[in-house]
């Protein structure tokens, strides 16, 4: 199957998915994305667990509150669906992002692959100069730092973050100009 | 803190969908008019930006911290078309690429914070331009508030939407009494931090503005 196919099963699949409201169809197809994933079913299964945890179980342990103090019981097929499903979509996403190459799936357009290479590439490194800066403020407080000195990193950081991807695009414009690339 | 897939109904995102979907044909239409070699850098930038923006913690009293969304000040300095298609890239780089969000939920990000933040904090910016540092803080207070309020609005309407034949829902539980207040009233408050640091870049990004055009 070519990239943008695989993007578009991705697609079809995670929207299927999503209509599902039977705990028994969900658990299958959580079983069947698992059996997919191979060798890397753990290490995508703890990903998606990692990333929807936090909104999930704030939902769920509010909600569970919630339930037990109207009715004196737990909304368990709530529970069951709503996490299931939840952990089946997050599992095919990142079973997406493991086997499909996006640039690729994305090819059938000069203009976005462009965009898109452009656009990653530049996040990645600002990304990685933000961390940068934190683990070096962090470095230089003894004791956590307080929060007139995070609001003066924040800011420094933010001017920086601007300066940088005005410059980026002053830069690549005059990359691309003398590539002629749209030419 | 995103909203993962699964939350939203179908009933709910695919027509989001597909008002999203015009919304990025046309805006695209508007961009592409344009794109060249100095608006597809200038787009990929600035998504770049609104995309690192994002990992800039806003410091709250007490140790923990909120994250900058930086719709108003995009849409202050760049446009509301700017703003949205850097937003919706930004978006689904983060659903496609990191799994950060869902791609379920994209269009109602993307609409709620990219369009609606962006269009009610460039009205907001060019209505009090005349007092400059006023409308880039009320630009960057509304470009968080406005989103929250939609995203509370459409969070607080699954369970009436889709729930079975109880009742009882099937997709995120809360109604508007719990969503609104939950959203509202820290974004309230986080929209002062934002609206400050839309201050603090809204004027840096015009002085390298006329640093970059001089060069």
């Amino acid at each position: 199957m070519t990239e943008p196919g695989k993007l578009a099963a991705y697609l079809i699949i995670l929207l299927a998915a999503s209509w599902l409201t039977s705990p028994a169809w969900l658990a299958a197809g959580l079983g069947a994305v698992l059996m997919l994933s191979g060798l890397d079913a753990g290490r995508l299964l703890r990903r998606a667990l990692l990333a929807t945890a936090a909104f999930s179980g704030t939902v769920s342990l509010a909600y569970m509150a919630y339930y037990w103090w109207q009715t004196r019981s737990l909304p368990l097929d709530w529970l069951l669906t709503v996490n299931l499903r939840v952990l089946l979509m997050a599992l095919l996403t990142f079973l997406f992002i493991a086997r499909v190459d996006l640039f690729q799936a994305l090819a059938f357009s000069r203009r976005l692959s462009f965009l898109l290479v452009l656009a990653v590439s530049q996040s990645l490194g600002l990304k990685r100069t933000l961390e940068e800066f934190r683990l070096g403020l962090q470095s230089r407080c003894p004791r956590p730092a307080g929060l007139r000195a995070r609001y003066r990193a924040a800011a420094h950081a933010a001017a920086w973050l601007l300066d940088r991807a005005l410059a980026n695009a002053h830069e690549s414009a005059q990359a691309m100009q003398s590539r002629g690339v749209f030419r | 803190m995103h909203i993962p897939d699964g939350f939203i109904a179908p009933q709910m995102y695919l027509p989001l969908y597909g008002l999203a979907a015009g919304l990025w044909a046309y805006g695209a239409k508007r961009v592409a008019r344009e794109l060249d070699e100095a608006t597809l850098p200038w787009l990929a930038a600035l998504t770049a930006a609104s995309f690192a923006l994002s990992f800039i913690a806003l410091p709250l009293p007490g140790g923990t911290s909120a994250h900058v969304t930086g719709v108003g000040l995009l849409a202050a300095s760049f446009g509301i078309w700017n703003a949205f298609m850097a937003a919706s890239m930004v978006f689904a780089i983060q659903a496609l690429l990191f799994g950060d969000g869902g791609v379920t939920t994209l269009p109602l990000n993307a609409l709620a914070m990219g369009f609606a933040g962006a269009l009610a904090a460039r009205g907001l910016y060019l209505a009090l331009r005349r007092w400059p540092i006023v409308a880039l803080f009320a630009a960057g207070w509304i470009g968080l508030c406005l989103p929250s309020l939609l995203i509370a609005l459409a969070l607080g309407a699954q369970p009436l939407i889709a729930h079975d034949a109880a009742g009882a829902p099937l997709y995120f539980p809360f109604g508007w009494s719990v969503t609104l207040p939950a959203l509202l009233i820290p974004h309230a408050l986080l929209g002062l931090g934002e609206g400050a640091l839309t201050v603090l870049g809204g004027r840096l990004i015009e002085r390298l503005r006329l640093r970059y055009r001089n060069d």
